[in-house]
Order: structure tokens, then sequence, then C-alpha cells
């Protein structure tokens, strides 16, 4: 019945995390809107994207938060981690510098966030294979050894850039079945919604949530 | 031979008549007469004895049975007679039936001509009134509502929405606008008097309606507000009452505006399930964090606030919802709580670099939020209001170590560097302007707020070290000031928008270097005794008569005096004053040496020149002053 883009029953809170010109605003871009962002601006601070998905048939918002990857902005990025319910740190696969800085941006995400927040890791650029100064066995293990999930995608030819963002929400909805992210915190980086209207007749009467989300 | 006597016969009995009868009878072929075969056979039957007789009574015994056969006939028909008469009186009696049915029939069809008539002209009359049933259907179908559209539209007692009840709703507006064209015919009464009764209608459900979306706005206060569709319709159903609908929104915004200072209270004292997130509060003694944490909390709940409302007025048209009114209103509540959080935090921090990280960071949110809210709203105001007292918290805090600098003014060194609180205020100065680096605000503001920091620190640093130099001799005053400017200009010459004071800076550095210069130019000639004579050959005049009779100038003294300054040719430096090579800045000392030098070069060519002036009567000019003065600037530079 109610047709349109706002009726769904979770948001999660994602942050995009990385060393500066990996491509976040881009991979976000051709996230949201499927379209390559060539000359993408440096972020100011952090920006904001939203797009509705589908996990288990269940319609889910994401909210995403992307981050400058500028040394000057690190204070100001590090207050969006709070409640995030997943991150994805993404490096560069042609530049090594932005991998070896990994390392760092996790132990961000790890400080920052829940012991439950999905953390991501993807190597953009993945369409520039023969600038490949990272290599994927590399990173796999990298991610292997940090318990994280892993993809190489490109922002440019939009290769992954939707499994890496869908895999993170089914991980985070996998949570939520197994019991072990608790929906009713507030900072939890999920917010549950019921998608039905609430019946008519009921309305008088207050809220059920109310009670238990705070 | 038959054929023969056959002829023979023939003509005797065509002669004779009787041969011709006999001939006839015998020619008769009795196998071929059919007739007679049936008599003869019929005779045979009762003639069976051939006698005299018999042969009398033939004629009579046929004619007896022809009489007796004819008898038969008779009877035989007589039967069929009988049988044809009672045929013919049945059908005499059908005949009769049918004439009286068909009269009846006529008199039948007489009478109820009449009827049939009646009834033809009753069933146009159905017709028409059927044509009629269905045009009063149609009007009532479209200018009336049904009864169950009508229980919709007043609803339960409970207040509650039917799913239809926009349809409703709509039918309601359809019919009071269809209303207009009924009152252009001549239906004019019904018309108004369906007008009204629509618009009674359409009041009690605005009015049922406003009631429910109120209520239901009242319910949004979830940390994530559940905007049914329903409540999407009825915001859009409720554009044609701007009032009501303005009503129902501020209701919305005072529940979002609960529910966001519910949200900003238990981040900031609870945090996240079990901790984590930890709350900001727990790290109010990190400034920087504490502060950069509310507001990016600010910023992100802004973010979502917007989205909301926005997607409770999808379906409205853009020019009626006032939404930056409603979400400066949604926002307005955290105004407080973060004032009085930050206002604590700016009163009680004392380092001014802390201060202007602080600055930095409200002005840069300020900005960010701006994106989303409008900066009319009060959450930007308080924003800017804050950024602006830690604008000045900062200045005081720079002004007010400034005032210590000049209120307990350091003596110089012995050796003219730096003093300490010269060397700590600069470190001060850059610790300012590189977190001006880090920082993520605009170049004009940049700019704007270098240029005051310079003037709340360079002006004052100046005026302590003039103050701190002014027990010192000239030279001591000059060298120091010399290197105190030195250290100001290279803090300075590593920044952006310096330079207007750093010309200020070398400009007050070459006055100084000037001093410096002449009182070593003037130590060296003071030591080499050619100071006096140079003194005195400036003040020569040609009507005093020639040089060499002046007192002082005479070609031992002169003799004497070149030969110390030989001796200050071989060893250039050990005549440097201590001062100058307390110059710190390596270029500027040895600018210094170098322009004493020239000074001393060019007295020294005065000198030379006047001496071998034959009009100055020196016996032997060129052997008193051996050295040329290209020969004594080679020497020296």
């Amino acid at each position: 019945m109610a047709a349109g883009p706002y009726n769904y029953s979770y948001i999660f809170k994602y942050i995009i995390i990385g060393d500066m010109g990996v491509g976040k605003s881009c991979l976000l871009h051709q996230f949201t809107e499927k379209k390559f962002m060539a000359d993408c601006p440096h972020t100011i601070g952090v920006e904001f994207g939203t797009r509705i998905i589908e996990v288990a048939s269940q319609k889910i918002k994401l909210q995403i938060w992307d981050t400058a990857g500028q040394e000057r902005f690190r204070a100001v990025t590090r207050s969006y981690y709070r409640g995030a319910a997943g991150a994805l740190m993404v490096y560069d696969i042609t530049r090594r510098s932005t991998y070896n800085h990994l390392s760092s941006w996790l132990t961000d995400a790890r400080n920052l966030t829940n012991p439950n927040t999905v953390i991501f890791l993807i190597g953009n650029k993945c369409d520039l294979d023969a600038q490949r100064d990272v290599t994927y066995e590399e990173a796999k293990q990298f991610a292997e050894e940090n318990g994280l999930m892993f993809l190489e995608c490109s922002a440019k030819t939009g290769e992954n850039v939707e499994d890496a963002f869908l895999d993170t929400a089914k991980k985070i909805y996998q949570n939520i079945q197994d019991g072990s992210l608790d929906l009713n915190a507030a900072e939890s980086g999920v917010q549950h919604k019921p998608a039905t209207p609430r019946n008519p007749i009921n309305t008088d009467q207050p809220p059920n949530k109310e009670g238990c989300a705070c | 031979m038959a054929n023969k006597d056959e002829k023979d016969n023939n003509a005797q009995t065509a002669a004779n008549p009787l041969s011709r009868k006999l001939n006839k009878i015998l020619e008769t072929r009795l196998d071929n007469d059919k007739e007679m075969l049936e008599a003869l056979k019929a005779l045979s039957i009762f003639f069976t004895e051939n006698n005299l007789r018999s042969r009398r009574n033939l004629r009579s015994d046929i004619e007896k049975r022809s009489l007796a056969i004819n008898e038969e006939f008779l009877s035989a028909f007589q039967a069929v007679k009988e049988q044809l008469d009672s045929v013919y009186s049945d059908v005499q009696a059908m005949n009769e039936c049918c004439q009286d049915m068909t009269n009846r029939l006529k008199a039948a069809k007489a009478k109820t001509h009449h009827l049939i008539s009646q009834t033809t002209s009753l069933h146009n009359e159905s017709q028409k009134l059927q044509l009629r049933e269905q045009v009063a259907n149609a009007f009532l179908e479209k200018f009336q509502l049904k009864p169950d559209e009508i229980k919709i539209l007043r609803g339960t007692r409970d207040g509650g929405l039917h799913a239809d009840f926009f349809k409703a709703l709509a039918k309601v507006k359809q019919i009071h606008s269809d209303c207009k064209f009924l009152l252009r015919t001549n239906h004019q009464t019904a018309g108004l008097e369906i007008m009204e009764s629509m618009a009674l209608h359409q009041e009690s459900a605005y009015e049922r309606l406003y009631r429910w979306t109120q209520n239901q706005c009242r319910q949004v206060t979830q940390d994530t507000p559940d905007v049914s569709y329903l409540l999407c319709q009825a915001v859009e159903a409720l554009q044609d009452r701007p009032v009501l609908l303005k009503y129902s929104l501020d209701e919305f915004g005072k529940a979002r505006r609960s529910a966001v200072v519910r949200g900003f209270i238990d981040a900031l004292t609870r945090g996240g399930p079990g901790g984590t997130p930890r709350p900001i509060e727990l790290h109010s003694h990190d400034p920087l964090r504490y502060v950069g944490d509310m507001l990016a909390w600010l910023h992100q709940s802004s973010a979502s606030e917007k989205e909301y409302l926005q997607s409770l007025v999808k379906n409205c048209s853009a020019n009626v919802i006032q939404l930056e009114e409603i979400l400066g209103n949604i926002t307005e509540g955290v105004c407080t709580p973060f004032k009085v959080r930050v206002e604590q935090v700016l009163v009680s921090e004392q380092d001014p670099v802390i201060l202007y990280k602080l600055d930095n960071l409200l002005k840069f949110y300020h900005h960010t939020i701006t994106q989303i809210i409008s900066s009319e709203a009060a959450l930007l105001t308080t924003v800017a209001e804050i950024q602006d007292l830690s604008h000045r918290m900062f200045f005081n805090s720079l002004t007010s170590h400034a005032n210590r600098l000049l209120d307990k003014v350091e003596l110089p060194p012995p050796d003219l560097g730096a003093t300490s609180s010269l060397t700590q205020t600069l470190q001060l100065l850059r610790d300012v302007l590189a977190c001006h680096d880090a920082s993520v605000v605009r170049i004009d503001d940049k700019k704007q707020d270098y240029k005051q920091i310079l003037a709340c620190v360079i002006d004052p640093l100046l005026q302590m070290c003039s103050v701190s130099a002014s027990r010192l001799n000239a030279v001591d005053m000059a060298a120091y000031m010399v290197n105190s400017i030195h250290l100001m200009n290279t803090t300075l010459s590593l920044y952006e928008f310096t330079d207007a004071r750093l010309e200020m800076l070398n400009a007050q550095t070459e006055a100084h270097l000037d001093t410096l210069v002449s009182e070593q130019a003037s130590y060296i000639l003071n030591r080499v005794g050619l100071a006096q004579m140079y003194g005195s050959i400036q003040q020569h005049r040609p009507e005093h008569g020639p040089l060499s009779s002046i007192s002082g100038l005479d070609e031992i003294a002169i003799k004497s005096a070149m030969n110390k300054f030989d001796s200050y040719l071989a060893q250039p430096d050990s005549l440097t004053l201590p001062q100058c090579s307390l110059i710190l800045s390596s270029t500027v000392r040895a600018s210094a040496k170098k322009r004493s030098v020239e000074l001393v070069c060019q007295a020294y060519k005065q000198i030379y020149n006047a001496i071998i002036d034959p009009k100055n009567n020196y016996r032997d000019g060129q052997n008193i002053v051996p050295r040329t003065p290209e020969q004594v600037v080679h020497l020296l530079m």
C-alpha cells in the first residue's frame, strides 16, 4: 500500500573511511546514483547519502556518512564513527601508501565504534589493474587476519560496488537475527521501524516503542 | 401349304358375309383378348355343367350374377356413404365451432385493444422512468456520498482514520467543486443545497483529519519516527487548510524537538548499548573531542530530522510548507543543553591554542550545518553565538598573554639573544598559526584571523623588546632588537598572509642595522686613529689652507694611523664589535659587516684623495698612504 521510497523497516548507519583520494566519495556516488563522478572535489568534513536496499526481503535504508580523507579533517571525522553499524574502509590498489595506512584507520574504527560494527575492507580502483601496487592476496590476508570482510571494486566501472554495500548490510542484518546486535540501543547504528502503518484503530494508544527506545 | 389354303379361304370369305364373319371370328386371337379371357375364366367358375339347360339359363344366370354383384356393390357403398355423411357432419360441426371461435376472438380483440394501448403507454412510461432513475442515480453517484462513505468520513468513536478516508474526502471536494457547474444550470437550488451539505461534510472531515493528524504527530517521539503512509496522506490532504496543516506540523516539530533533546542527552550521558560508543560527556576533559562530538551529533541528527520531515511532506507542494522553519523549531531544543556545555568548556579553557581550535571547529560546523538547515535557525544562531564567544575568548587569552609579557619584562640576556618569554610567545604563535593550517575554515576567514592574531601578538612583542632593551646602550640595543625581530621574522615567514608584517619587521631591522653598522664603522676608524682625521678632513674647507698645516694631520700622525690601519687590514675581524658577532642571523651579520666595511672604505677613500691632492701640500702623498682605495676594498671585501 505504501509506495514510495520511505517504506523501510530498518535504518543502518555507515561510515566510509580511508586516505585522501582513494575514491570514497566516488564509491558513495556510484552506489547512490549509479554513476561515476569524474572530477570529484575533495570532501569537506563529512557528506551524507542515503539509499534503500533490500535484504532478506526487508527494506533497509542505508544512511551513509562519507568522511574527508585529508589529515586536517581527522579530528572532525572521528566524531562520526559514533554509532555506525557498518564501516567501509577504503584503500587504493594502485597506491601502496593508502594500503599501509589501513592499520591506523582500523585502530580508529575499532576504538570509536561498537564491537559489533561490521568493518568492510574495499580495495578501490580495481579497473586500473595495470598500475596495481597491492595484490589481492595480500589484502585478502590482511582482511582475514583482522576479521574484516573484503572485496576489490571499482567506483568507475561500478564493479562490486553494490556487493560491498549489500554484503555489509547482510552481515549487519545477520547480527540482528543472531541477537548479537541490540536494536533498542540508541546508538547501535541500526534503527528499527515497523514497515506497516499502524492499525488505525489503535492510534490512540501510546506507541509501544517509546518505553524501550531510550 | 397352309398359307395357300388361307389365301384361298380369304378370297372366298371376302366375297361371302358369312365367311367374312366367320373369318372375323376365326381371326380373333383369344390369347390376346384379356377381357375375353377374364370373362371366360369367370364363366368357368359357375358354368360347370355344359348342358342344354345350363346353356339356356346362361344368360339369366349371368344376369342374376350381375344383379347380385350390383346389390353387393350397393350395400358396400351404402356403408361408405353413411361414413362420409358422418364425416360431413363432423366437419360441419368443426366449422361451426371455428366460426364461433373466430367470432369470440374478434370480440376479445375488440375488447382488449384498449388494454394493449394502455399497456404500451405504461411501458413507455416505465422506460422513461427507468431512464430518469438512471439519471438520478448517476446524479446521486456524482453529487451525493454513499452511506458508507459518510460513515468513513465521520469515523469511529476512537478517532481512528479509515484507509479510504482520503478517497471519500477527495470525493466531497470533487462534488463541492462540481456544484459550480450545477449552479450554472437551472438546478441552482439543488446545487446550493448540495454545496452546503458538502461544505459541512468537508469541514467536519477536515476537523477530524486535523485532530487525527495532530494526534499522530504528537506521537512521533521515537528515535526514528514512524512516518506512516496514512500520515503522509493526511498531511497532503491538509494542504487545503494551511492553518490546520501548520498546527499539525508544529505538533510534529514539537514531538521531534523533544525526541532530539532526549537523544542528545542520551548520547551525552548514556552512550550506546553497554557503553559503546561511550557517552560524549566522558570526554569532557578533552575540549576538542567533547565539543567536536557534540557538533557531529547535532550535524547528523539535523540531517536525519530533515529527512524525516521531508518524508512526511513528500507529497506536498513545496511552497506550502515552511520546511526551514519547522526544522529550525525541531533543532531548537538542543540549543540550551549544547550551549551550556560549550560555554562551560570555553570559559574554563585558558590555552589560546585550544581556544583557537575550538573556534575553528565551531566555524567549520556552522558552515557544515548551514547546508542542512537555514542559517536563521536557532541552532545555527547558537553555534554562531558560541563561535563568537570562542573567538573573543581566544583573543582575550592572546591579549592577556601579551599583557603578561609587558607586565613583567625580562632583561635581555648577555648574549643579546631572545628572552625566554619571546621564544615562548613565538612558539605559542607558531602553535596557533599551525592549528589554522590543520583547520577547515575558508581562506577569507583565515586571512582576517591572521591579521588580528599578528596584531595581537607581534605588536606587544615588539613593545616588550623595546622596553626590555631600554636600559642598554645603543649598540647592544640595536643588536638585541635585530636578533629579536629576526626571530619573529623567521617564525612568520613560514605562514601565509604575513607579508605586510614581514615588511614592517624588515624595515625595523634595517633601522637597527643602520645604527649597528655606523657604530661598527666608527669603532674601526677610532681604533686605527683615522676617525679624528676623517672628521677634520670632512670639515676642512679650501680657504683654511692646505691640510698638512692643520694639527693632527701632519705626515707623522697620518703615517702612524696608516700603520695601525694596515694591521687592521691584515686582521679585519679583530676590530669587529662583540655585538655584531652576537647577531644570530648569519645573513644579517654578513650584511652588517659588509656595510660597515663599505663605510670604512668610503672614509679611507676620502682621506686618501685628500692626501694625494697636491693642494694639501703633502710632500710625498703616495708614500704616506701607500694603499689605494681599490686595494683596501679588495683586501676588506
